[in-house]
């Protein structure tokens, strides 16, 4: 692959990601359904990794946490930089060589990026003493159920994408 | 695996680590300072957020010309039989409604309190997550808007504080959020107690007045004041602001102490304009 296939290939998924993040910070937000809005920059990550790979998803997933950390820093800032980069880079392995890389193995994917993130954010306000587990967990639970729910249509969205890419020529 | 370190992945991760330490250095060291990226990221966000919150503003219209005709005719009608009925109190009690005219003037807050210097701003979007109750406001340190700043409603009840205050964007962190502690007072008793964000509240747009006086007698409806302090005692806000009203009153887990639960006087959910305050003389209640 071209360096010039490279930057066609990320901005494609860089313009696939504005929209469903749009709909995240912009639009949703000002609708809760039960009380909450759903999380949808991880499921874009996951997305990514689930069709790419390690590699590709550690990547992709570093710069969404640069925008997540950015857009709403959580106790400690930065530290959803760092967590995102992890998942893509786990989720990418787990979706290569033991899932598949199709919709099952994204859903799967997100189920555990969505816990990975609420259980740290709650992990931290019970260190900081801010708020009970039960609290927490409800608000969790109702979260990662309402993200779940966008993943078909951000998996078609990247799939889409994925497809009309560049990709490297296996020889 | 092989794979992933073939193929930069370490690189990847150190400059995930570095960016993560980056962020977190510079946010904690700079108290309210925004973090280079989170500045960046919100100053180009913020005509996206603009339009949006435009296009959202024009679209729920169309949607009441299309779908809510008849019920606005129903509604109108109503409406009208209701203002005969109005006209008709009205011209009975003209010199009461001159009287009211006279003290609503008086209570404005403008009037009340002539040391405040506000900054009109308008709630542009509201905090996407579920972990904190924040709203973005469209002026920023360009309008002199700074962190720590109070913002009321145009009543002049308290809607937050500017937790953080980018070039021409800010957040504030609402009344209900966990993350917000201020002294407070029984505007009936002359009490102090703290009014404080509880997580388990946040959702339903509530929060709590804690550390309540021994015997301390409240009734629900009691209005609740800011007294002007920090919950470290320290003197920080504006006093007299109206945070919101008694609801119920509870006992924490140990049966040990009391809390009250209060609504805020603001609509946080309706929100539309507020307005920043950015001066004030400190008068300590």
């Amino acid at each position: 692959m071209t360096t010039r296939d490279h930057i066609i290939k990320w901005l494609a998924y860089t313009l696939a990601l504005l929209p469903v993040w749009f709909l995240d910070a912009f639009l949703l937000s000002r609708f809760p359904l039960w009380g909450v809005r759903p999380m949808l920059l991880p499921v874009c990550a996951m997305a990514l990794a689930t069709l790419e790979g390690a590699t590709a998803g550690a990547g992709f997933s570093l710069g969404v946490g640069v925008l997540f950390d950015a857009l709403a820093p959580d106790l400690i800032p930065g530290s959803m930089t760092l967590l995102f980069a992890l998942l893509g880079l786990g989720c990418g392995l787990l979706a290569q060589y033991v899932l598949r890389q199709d919709l099952i193995g994204h859903l799967i994917c997100s189920a555990l990026a969505l816990c990975a993130i609420d259980a740290v954010r709650i992990a931290l306000r019970l260190t900081a003493g801010v708020a009970g587990v039960g609290a927490m967990a409800q608000v969790a639970g109702k979260e990662i159920l309402w993200s779940l729910c966008f993943v078909p249509g951000v998996y078609l969205l990247f799939r889409w994408v994925f497809r009309r890419v560049p990709k490297p020529t296996v020889l | 695996m092989k794979d992933f370190l073939k193929n930069n992945g370490i690189l990847i991760l150190i400059i995930a680590v570095l960016l993560s330490l980056i962020t977190a250095v510079v946010s904690l060291t700079f108290g309210g300072f925004v973090n280079p990226f989170a500045n960046v990221a919100n100053v180009l966000a913020t005509p996206f957020r603009n339009g949006i919150h435009a296009f959202v503003e024009w679209s729920e219209g169309v949607y009441s010309d299309a779908f809510e005709r008849e019920q606005l005719i129903q509604e109108l009608e109503q409406l009208r039989q209701e203002n005969a009925e109005l006209r008709r109190q009205a011209r009975e009690g003209e010199a009461n409604s001159r009287e009211n005219e006279r003290l609503r003037d008086l209570l404005g807050l403008k009037n009340l309190r002539p040391d405040f210097q506000f900054q009109e701003a308008t709630v542009t979007a509201r905090g996407s997550s579920n972990w904190s109750a924040t709203l973005t406001l469209n002026v920023g340190s360009a309008q002199d808007v700074a962190q720590g700043n109070c913002v009321v409603d145009r009543y002049g009840n308290l809607v937050g504080i500017i937790s953080s205050a980018g070039l021409n964007w800010s957040t504030v962190t609402t009344v209900v959020d966990v993350d917000l502690e201020m002294g407070a007072l029984n505007a009936r008793t002359d009490s102090a107690a703290i009014a404080e964000g509880d997580f388990a509240l946040m959702g339903q747009g509530r929060l709590k007045l804690s550390f309540l006086p021994q015997g301390e007698q409240l009734l629900s409806g009691d209005t609740i004041l800011t007294s002007g302090l920090q919950s470290g005692g320290t003197a920080e806000y504006p006093s007299g602001l109206v945070i919101g009203y008694v609801e119920a009153v509870r006992s924490d887990e140990s049966g040990m102490s009391d809390y009250a639960i209060l609504t805020p006087a603001t609509k946080l959910e309706e929100l539309e304009q507020v307005f920043v305050i950015k001066s004030f003389e400190m008068v300590e209640k």
